[in-house]
């Protein structure tokens, strides 16, 4: 008996110290590829989301509280990405920001559907990812085939016939390419060379032999910055000045770096607007305190991505009284209109992907500096 | 003909690296019968401490570029094979007496540890070497322009093959290798310090992979912390095809994959070429089940 | 304590390990647990070729990879039910082994391993290309059905628990039994002597290949089992390093020891998510941890016990 009122005793004192403490957190997962090959991306967008938090919470968070950041590593494998889904689901998040990959979102996408938690994926551009119907899937970055369309229409519009195709293999970037090939053959654009290299590698000579051989005008090559870096470089020591032109996983200052400025002179990318491109006074105070803390920049434009798919969710937090991912995702989808984002105007159509037209082309000019091309 | 001798010559030089590689897999493998999963890590390792070593002290200055890049691949020589000694004492002398199977998870446990380690100290982002170390001209080669340094490449690892095959052969030193190799009990009888000998074989194994990932820094310009992974597999794959344990088989090995690999790509499919050589690799093994140039290891019935 | 006693323990530490998710487990420790049964499944299985046949394999999720697509493209192409697709991914796994190692399964110990990896890089390569234009390329697969059992659609977590921990006793309870059957002891004769196993009659080749294969059927199985958890496959989930950590489970845990692999098992998938808290240093503590943990049982975490054979009196001086 005595040990009952006890317990009774000490239970009303822990609700007494709930209800005056410091408000409960809201809780929001960042998914991201932390360890693994793509370990840059992930911790670029733990260190934007995680800023961004800070910030929110020392000027008092949302309605009075703070927000806590969960992060999962999905160490870029769909296996450990299942689980790092299933944590950030135990752990109670409303909403999850991330993550990089397409087929790593993918593999999480069930579980947050299953569970009923808002994901934004930041750099997941699949078609796929937003056709199936998934009400609370959302993504900042562009799809595949918006991304088709403007490398196709700008390279048509600078008159280039002769089209050497090159990709990687990896799921992004031969989707990126299927749509183009598709893309191109419509509007009879001849395709002289179709292939694949493997990412990771570190000679592409034999490629570029072997396209030389079929003499296009332009290489439209859809993989990612450190190939396109040694195609570059590769292409310069061969003595062979074709123009080139990637696709937004190019995006990426280290580019010049690893090809030098000469060897990267003149190629162009298609991208959303890169880190140092933000125009607005928020992404360029951010990037200030951003370039303080750590240091350096983000390398890409992915993390940034992933600081509006926080911003956004924060946005919704602000305006809904309870906060549910049910009324996070509706918010989203209905209420959020041309929010103004590091990479611009936000708005999430019915399939949550992003509204408007994001991709820009750049050029390199000969300092090795990226120069978008009005 | 173009196609031919450009990649015959990128295939020599791809080769090159992966024989140096190759040889610390198959010297270690000789003494210990251990596959030393962590090398392609300590390659790696090496050409992240390359860099480091570039940046800060820039190239050139007062004594020219090429001894200072000489002095630079010493230095990284040296780090390298301290820190293959450390590996030796730390994670496989407890276990000289055990299964070479529990060598062989510790060797892996290891490589996840330096993958690792060189991701937290440098940062998981791309590296790039700083350009122009060597000067980007090119040699005309049977009327085909080829780029100067993919010839150092090949040059620099014949050259260290050269030398390694020598320092095995003419000295005393390469002697008790040899011999331990053959057999420790009776190395041991006759007053060879297999202790040494091991320690000098993890020594030379990591300085050589050391000299290889700063080569490759300087030919292809840019490292990443999960690069050794790759060539790691690729070096032991060459091991394996010159039969491991042998060290002009890791030569041969290293080049022929190089060649194999370039040729394959080249005249097959690109795409495809991973599995083309390891294609190729199960067929020699089916013809030749101890490599090309026979296991120099008397077989234990 | 008894022999009485710990079989007693034994009992009940199953009995709660599989009321576990009922006890209110989370359900993200459940995943960790569904996902530490897949591998327990796939290590008991190289186990059999590994741990008792001595041959080393570092392949495995070759066999893996041809099972999960199999049920795969049957299911999503030909809407055949999942669990009909299981005995054709055993088979098809099965199959694969028998062409790729029939060639191979004479060569000793480190060619062996080289070349087990090169056939699990060829099955990848194979699938990322899109091979006979089933697999996908590199996206994979998705929308694989969920299974059905008596009527029942699997969804949950917990009822993968049930399904894979069910599996994992199975294939324990089967293995046992292959252990001690007179092929299994063949097995280990060859571990420990093929010159002698070959004097004694045993057809060495053929019993190295029969465990090659049923390794691979069984593997095959756990494909299924995979793929319709995952609901989406991708060549990335089949690679070179998914072998390496079958065979780092399998040793660590300790060759040929049921025990060991099943423990091996928590380690190695487990060890990585208890260190989420590290981020990105987590895998650097998860190496160094391996190390430790051979460096203080080189011989794995519970090597198999030896066996002892209870001779009759009359014997026993002379033979012990």
């Amino acid at each position: 008996m005595r040990r009952k009122s006890i317990l009774a005793l000490v239970s009303i004192a822990l609700l007494g110290c709930v209800a005056v403490g410091a408000a409960e957190p809201i809780r929001i997962g960042v998914m991201g590829p932390v360890t693994g090959a793509w370990a840059s991306e992930g911790q670029d967008m733990v260190n934007v989301v995680q800023t961004l938090a800070a910030q929110i919470n020392d000027a008092g968070g949302v309605n009075g509280r703070p927000i806590a950041i969960d992060i999962g590593d999905d160490a870029g494998d769909p296996r450990t990405a299942t689980l790092a889904a299933q944590r950030l689901v135990s752990s109670g998040v409303v909403a999850v920001v991330g993550t990089y990959g397409s087929a790593i979102a993918e593999a999480a996408q069930g579980i947050y559907d299953d569970e009923g938690v808002v994901q934004i994926a930041t750099g997941s551009t699949s078609i796929r990812l937003s056709e199936k119907g998934m009400p609370l899937f959302f993504r900042t970055c562009p799809r595949d085939d918006d991304q088709g369309k403007v490398m196709t229409t700008k390279v048509a519009e600078m008159g280039y016939a002769k089209i050497a195709l090159l990709h990687d293999n990896s799921a992004y970037a031969k989707g990126l390419a299927e749509e183009c090939k598709t893309l191109f053959e419509a509007n009879g654009v001849d395709i002289v060379f179709y292939d694949a290299i493997t990412a990771g590698d570190r000679d592409y000579t034999t490629s570029l032999v072997a396209m030389k051989t079929q003499n296009p005008d332009i290489i439209v090559f859809t993989g990612y910055y450190p190939e396109a870096a040694m195609l570059l470089r590769q292409k310069k020591d061969m003595g062979w000045d074709v123009a080139m032109i990637g696709g937004d996983a190019t995006n990426n200052t280290a580019l010049i770096e690893i090809s030098g400025p000469v060897a990267a002179e003149g190629y162009m990318f298609i991208s959303p607007p890169g880190p140092l491109d933000l125009t607005g006074p928020a992404a360029q105070s951010f990037m200030k305190t951003y370039q303080e803390k750590f240091n350096s920049v983000p390398t890409s434009v992915w993390s940034i991505m992933a600081g509006d798919a926080f911003l956004t969710i924060v946005e919704a937090l602000k305006d809904i009284d309870d906060i549910t991912s049910e009324n996070i995702g509706e918010y989203l989808h209905n209420e959020l209109e041309a929010f103004p984002g590091f990479t611009g105007e936000i708005s999430y159509n019915e399939k949550g992907d992003r509204v408007g037209d994001v991709y820009r082309l750049y050029r390199v000019d000969a300092e090795g500096v990226f120069r978008l091309v009005p | 003909m173009e196609i031919f001798i450009q990649q015959l010559t990128n295939g020599l030089a791809v080769g090159g690296i992966y024989a140096l590689i190759a040889l610390g897999y198959t010297m270690v493998y000789g003494v210990l019968k251990l596959i030393n999963f962590a090398h392609g890590d300590l390659f790696a390792l090496g050409a992240y401490l390359g860099f480091t070593l570039l940046v800060s002290f820039g190239m050139g200055g007062a004594i020219g570029t090429g001894p200072a890049l000489l002095v630079i691949a010493v230095m990284v020589m040296g780090m390298s094979a301290l820190v293959g000694y450390l590996l030796e004492r730390v994670a496989y002398r407890p276990l000289r007496k055990s299964d070479r199977l529990s060598a062989v998870v510790s060797a892996l446990g290891a490589s996840i540890f330096f993958q690792n380690a060189i991701m937290l100290i440098w940062g998981a982002q791309y590296h790039a070497y700083p350009a122009g170390i060597i000067p980007n001209i090119t040699i005309q080669i049977a009327g085909q322009s080829v780029p100067l340094i993919r010839i150092f490449v090949l040059v620099c690892s014949v050259v260290v093959m050269l030398v390694l095959y020598l320092f095995i052969n003419r000295t005393r030193m390469g002697m008790a290798i040899r011999a331990s190799a053959i057999d420790q009990g009776a190395a041991k009888l006759m007053g060879i310090d297999v202790r040494r000998v091991i320690s000098i074989v993890f020594m030379i194994g990591p300085a050589l992979g050391g000299l290889a990932g700063v080569m490759v820094g300087i030919y292809y310009g840019q490292i990443n912390f999960n690069m050794g992974q790759m060539y790691g597999l690729k070096a032991f794959t060459a091991a394996i095809i010159g039969g491991i344990g042998n060290i002009p088989g890791a030569m041969l090995g290293g080049l022929l994959l190089g060649l194999v690999e370039a040729f394959g790509a080249a005249y097959i499919s690109l795409a495809w070429r991973d599995a083309i050589t390891f294609a190729v690799l199960i067929l020699i093994l089916v013809v030749r089940p101890t490599g090309l140039l026979r296991e120099r290891v008397a077989e234990k019935l | 304590m008894t022999a009485q006693q710990r079989k007693i323990l034994a009992v009940i530490g199953i009995v709660i390990f599989f009321a576990l998710p009922e006890l209110g487990l989370g359900t993200y420790w459940i995943g960790v647990l569904n996902q530490v049964g897949i591998y327990a499944v796939l290590a008991l299985s190289l186990n059999i070729i590994l741990g008792h046949a001595g041959m080393f394999h570092m392949g495995h999720a070759a066999f893996f990879a041809v099972g999960a697509y199999a049920t795969a493209i049957l299911n999503t192409h030909y809407g055949v039910p999942i669990f009909a697709t299981m005995p054709v991914a055993g088979f098809a796994a099965g199959l694969f082994a028998l062409a790729v190692a029939a060639p191979i399964i004479h060569l000793r110990g480190d060619y062996l391993l080289m070349v087990t990896i090169g056939i699990v890089e060829i099955v990848r390569i194979a699938l990322i290309n899109d091979i006979f234009g089933l697999t996908g390329g590199a996206n994979g697969i998705v929308g694989i059905q969920r299974p059905v059992l008596f009527g029942l659609r699997l969804t949950r977590p917990w009822q993968f628990f049930y399904l894979i921990w069910g599996f994992v006793a199975v294939s324990m309870f089967l293995f046992r039994w292959l252990e001690h059957s007179r092929f299994g002891r063949a097995l280990k004769f060859i571990r420990e002597d093929v010159v002698a196993a070959e004097g004694m009659g045993i057809n060495t080749a053929r019993c190295k290949l029969s465990a090659f294969v049923i390794g691979a059927v069984w593997a095959g199985f756990t494909g299924t089992i995979f793929a319709t958890q995952m609901r989406t496959i991708s060549p990335g989930s089949f690679s070179y390093w998914e072998s390496v950590v079958l065979f780092m489970i399998v040793i660590l845990g300790g060759r040929g020891s049921q025990r060991g692999v099943l423990v091996g098992s928590f380690l190695v998938i487990g060890l990585p998510e208890l260190f989420r808290g590290l981020q990105s240093g987590r895998m650097l503590i998860f190496g160094a941890a391996l190390v430790v943990m051979m460096i203080f049982r080189p011989q794995g975490l519970f090597p198999a016990p030896r066996r002892h054979y209870n001779l009759p009196e009359p014997y026993r001086d002379r033979y012990l």
